[in-house]
């Protein structure tokens, strides 16, 4: 959670801003986390911080993998690393394991003047 | 109101603190293994099984991780190995800052073999890379059959799973075949460990798996 804010808050400095008001995050389906913990953490720890009252948004990814054997890419939705097609072990996770900020959406109240750097 | 891409993985620091305490470990030839599991499952309990059996033959240092108390070291600490607590102050990981910070208060080329001991929970410890050679979990008879698949990645991220607490086996509701079964889906590659730390049943098998462990290592 700290990593996060830090994360945020540094993205948000280098642009000028002074408020965050959406925090945009993809979350992988097999990431190890868990969301509602994660949103109490955020609660809790953004007070007195650029993020406070902003808003924490989830994207889940699914898990989708490649077969290393014959190459079929697949989404797997039952957690068994098989192939689907040739029944190999020997799987790669392509997506779904992101804990990633994405984007992050800030106010520009106070610095209307530099609109320029912002896009 | 403007938005930013950032595309930050938030793990990424984490990543770099890891690599570093894995040179350094590789540096100064220390062979570790990380022990997760949910809390009560053992991970304590197998330390103070394995470490006499091991420590005439390595020289051992643990790491404890918890969120508070030192109970843990107090009792590991009481077989004459060195011990250093982390407390974690309501982290529910082990991070690789929080490692690297003890590392840095070791003398490594007097260790073999370092366990760290994470803190009891079957989610968060698994995304936190310590920088260790092998993960180890262990899942404990009592936790129910159900549960590789409700937890993936911790089984997904472990080479090694010890089914602990099999005295309790005539007790309980759990199938055994069918818990390694789904482990083995999320992981074709598991290895996979049935033990009683109460009787000492199948202890021998974790140590003979610590020390081929260990050899294979050092050869690496």
């Amino acid at each position: 959670m700290s990593n996060l804010l830090e994360t945020v808050e540094r993205a948000a400095s280098k642009e000028g801003a002074e408020t965050i008001r959406v925090i945009h995050l993809r979350i992988g389906e097999m990431a190890g986390v868990n969301i509602d913990a994660l949103s109490f953490a955020f609660d809790v720890l953004s007070k007195g911080t650029m993020v406070e009252g902003g808003k924490l948004e989830f994207e889940r990814v699914p898990l989708c993998v490649r077969c290393q054997e014959c190459g079929l890419d697949s989404q797997m939705n039952d957690f068994i690393f098989r192939c689907d097609r040739c029944g190999s072990p020997d799987i790669e996770i392509l997506s779904g394991r992101e804990i990633e900020v994405d984007y992050i959406i800030l106010d520009d109240e106070c610095d209307s003047g530099q609109e320029k750097s912002a896009y | 109101m403007h938005e930013v891409h950032v595309g930050e993985d938030l793990r990424e620091r984490n990543r770099e603190i890891a690599g570093e305490n894995r040179e350094l470990l590789r540096k100064h030839g220390v062979v570790s293994l990380n022990l997760m599991s949910a809390p009560g499952a053992g991970k304590t309990s197998l330390l103070l099984r394995t470490i006499p059996l091991l420590k005439e033959k390595f020289r051992i240092c643990v790491i404890e991780g918890d969120i508070q108390t030192r109970r843990d070291a107090e009792r590991v600490g009481a077989l004459g190995i060195r011990v250093y607590q982390i407390q974690t102050g309501g982290v529910c990981h082990l991070d690789a800052a929080m490692v690297h910070t003890v590392l840095h208060q070791l003398d490594l080329d007097s260790i073999d073999l370092l366990f760290i001991e994470n803190v009891g929970n079957l989610v968060c410890p698994a995304e936190f890379d310590l920088g260790e050679d092998s993960r180890v979990m262990l899942l404990s008879v009592s936790e129910g059959d159900d549960k590789p698949k409700k937890y993936p990645l911790m089984f997904l991220e472990s080479r090694l799973l010890i089914l602990n607490k099999l005295d309790l086996l005539p007790h309980v509701e759990f199938d055994a075949d069918k818990a390694k079964a789904e482990a083995r889906d999320l992981n074709p590659y598991i290895e996979i460990l049935e033990i009683s730390c109460k009787t000492g049943e199948g202890i021998q098998n974790w140590i003979t798996w610590i020390e081929n462990f260990y050899k294979n290592r050092e050869v690496s």
